[in-house]
C-alpha cells in the first residue's frame, strides 16, 4: 500500500466542505485566445478580428473551453497543498455565463461542496468542486462542478461512515 | 448542425470524426493546464491506478470540439458548394454534464458522434433556438471514453419577429438601451 508520489499531498483527511480557495489572477490576453483557438476551437470570433467584431460578442471572445483549461490550471495552482487525485469522474452543471474577452482578467473561487467516501472503494473519497469564475468587473463567466475522486490516507478508518 | 433550427429533428446525428492521442501531446496539453503526475510523468503515472500516464478529460473534450468545429465547417463548406445556404450555429450556454468513463492513454484513437436530443425555441435570444445533443466518444476497442450533454444555439430560418421582438432587437444593438436592458 500506499503511493509514495501522493504520502505529502492532500488526502480525503485533509479537506473540508465549505473549504475555499482563492483561484488568484490570470490575464486572458489576445494571443492566449488565438493560439488555444486554432488549436480546440478555430472559430472565427476567437481568430479573426473583423469576424469577431460583426459577430454577436462584438469582439475577440476566448473559446469556453480555454476558459475552463484556465479554471482548472488555476485550481492546481492554488490549492494549498497538491490533491491526491485518482482523476476526474464528471463535470455537471457547466454554465458558459458571459464571453471572456480579449484582456479580461479572470479569477474566482473553488469551492468543496460534497466530501464522501466511495462505499465500493474504501482507499477512495468522492469530493466535489464547485467553480465559480469571475472577470474582472466581478461578473461570473463560468460555473461548474467536478467531480473528482480522492485518495484517502487511512482507508480502514471510517468506512462504517460512509455513505 | 449545419441544418436551419426548423429542419433538426432528435436523433439527428453526425460522425465528428477520429482522433489519435500521442504521449507527446497529453504531456504538452497537461503541462499547461492540467499539471497532474499522471498526466505529465510516465514515470510518476506508474504508481497511479491509472498505470501510466494518461490524458486529462478536459483535453479529450477539447479535442472533441475542435473535431466538431472541423465537420461543421466542411459540411458548410459543401453545401455552399452546390448553391445551399447553411443554418448557422451560435455559441454554446453550457454542459448539463460531461463524463469520463475511461481513461484516454498515449496511441489511443477515439471516435466522436453527436446525436441531437431535443430542441426549443430560446426564451433569451429571439430568432434562435436551442439544442441539446450528447457527444459520445469511443475508443478503438469499443469501449465509451467519454460524453458530454452540451447545449448550444441554433438560428432560426423562419424567424417572423413581433413588434415588441423587433423593438427588443433593436435596442440591444444601442449602448445606453444595452445598459439598461442588462440591469
Amino acid at each position: 500500500m500506499g503511493n509514495p508520489v501522493t504520502k505529502d499531498f492532500l488526502h480525503f483527511e485533509d479537506l473540508h466542505v465549505g473549504q475555499q480557495v482563492d483561484l488568484g489572477k490570470t490575464k486572458v490576453t489576445k494571443t492566449m485566445i488565438k493560439t488555444f483557438a486554432l488549436e480546440f476551437d478555430p472559430l472565427p470570433f476567437h481568430i479573426d478580428e473583423k469576424a469577431a467584431k460583426a459577430s454577436l460578442l462584438g469582439g475577440i471572445a476566448a473559446s469556453g473551453y480555454q476558459t475552463g483549461a484556465i479554471a482548472i490550471k488555476m485550481a492546481l495552482k492554488n490549492f494549498p497543498g497538491t490533491l491526491a487525485s485518482a482523476g476526474g469522474m464528471s463535470i455537471t452543471d457547466l454554465k458558459w455565463k458571459r464571453p471572456v474577452m480579449a484582456n479580461d482578467i479572470i479569477g474566482g473561487t473553488v469551492t468543496i461542496t460534497l466530501l464522501k467516501r466511495a462505499r465500493s472503494k474504501p482507499q477512495w473519497g468522492i469530493v466535489n468542486l464547485d467553480f465559480d469564475i469571475k472577470n474582472q468587473k466581478n461578473q461570473s463567466v463560468m460555473i461548474m462542478t467536478l467531480n473528482n475522486l480522492i485518495d484517502v490516507r487511512n482507508p480502514e478508518i471510517g468506512m462504517e461512515a460512509a455513505s | 448542425m449545419t441544418m436551419w433550427f426548423e429542419d433538426i429533428n432528435d436523433d439527428d446525428s453526425m460522425e465528428l470524426g477520429q482522433y489519435c492521442f500521442t504521449q507527446e501531446e497529453i504531456i504538452k496539453y497537461n503541462k499547461e493546464y492540467d499539471n497532474q503526475y499522471f498526466h505529465t510523468d510516465p514515470e510518476l503515472a506508474k504508481h497511479s491506478h491509472f498505470g501510466g500516464i494518461i490524458a486529462s478529460g478536459w483535453h479529450t473534450a477539447c479535442v472533441g470540439h475542435r473535431l466538431m468545429v472541423d465537420e461543421i465547417k466542411s459540411r458548410e463548406e459543401a453545401m455552399v458548394a452546390e448553391g445551399m445556404i447553411p443554418g448557422v450555429s451560435g455559441p454554446s450556454p453550457g454542459i448539463k454534464k460531461m463524463t469520463f468513463m475511461q481513461a484516454v492513454r498515449p496511441e489511443d484513437c477515439i471516435s466522436y458522434k453527436l446525436t441531437v436530443t431535443s430542441k426549443r425555441a430560446s426564451a433569451s435570444l429571439p430568432g434562435w433556438g436551442l439544442l441539446f445533443s450528447t457527444i459520445i466518444a469511443t475508443n478503438q476497442k469499443g469501449e465509451q471514453v467519454f460524453q458530454s450533454d452540451v447545449a448550444s444555439f441554433s438560428k432560426m430560418r423562419d424567424f417572423k419577429p413581433t413588434l415588441k421582438q423587433r423593438f427588443a432587437m433593436w435596442a440591444v444593438k444601442i449602448p445606453l438601451f444595452k445598459r439598461l436592458i442588462k440591469r
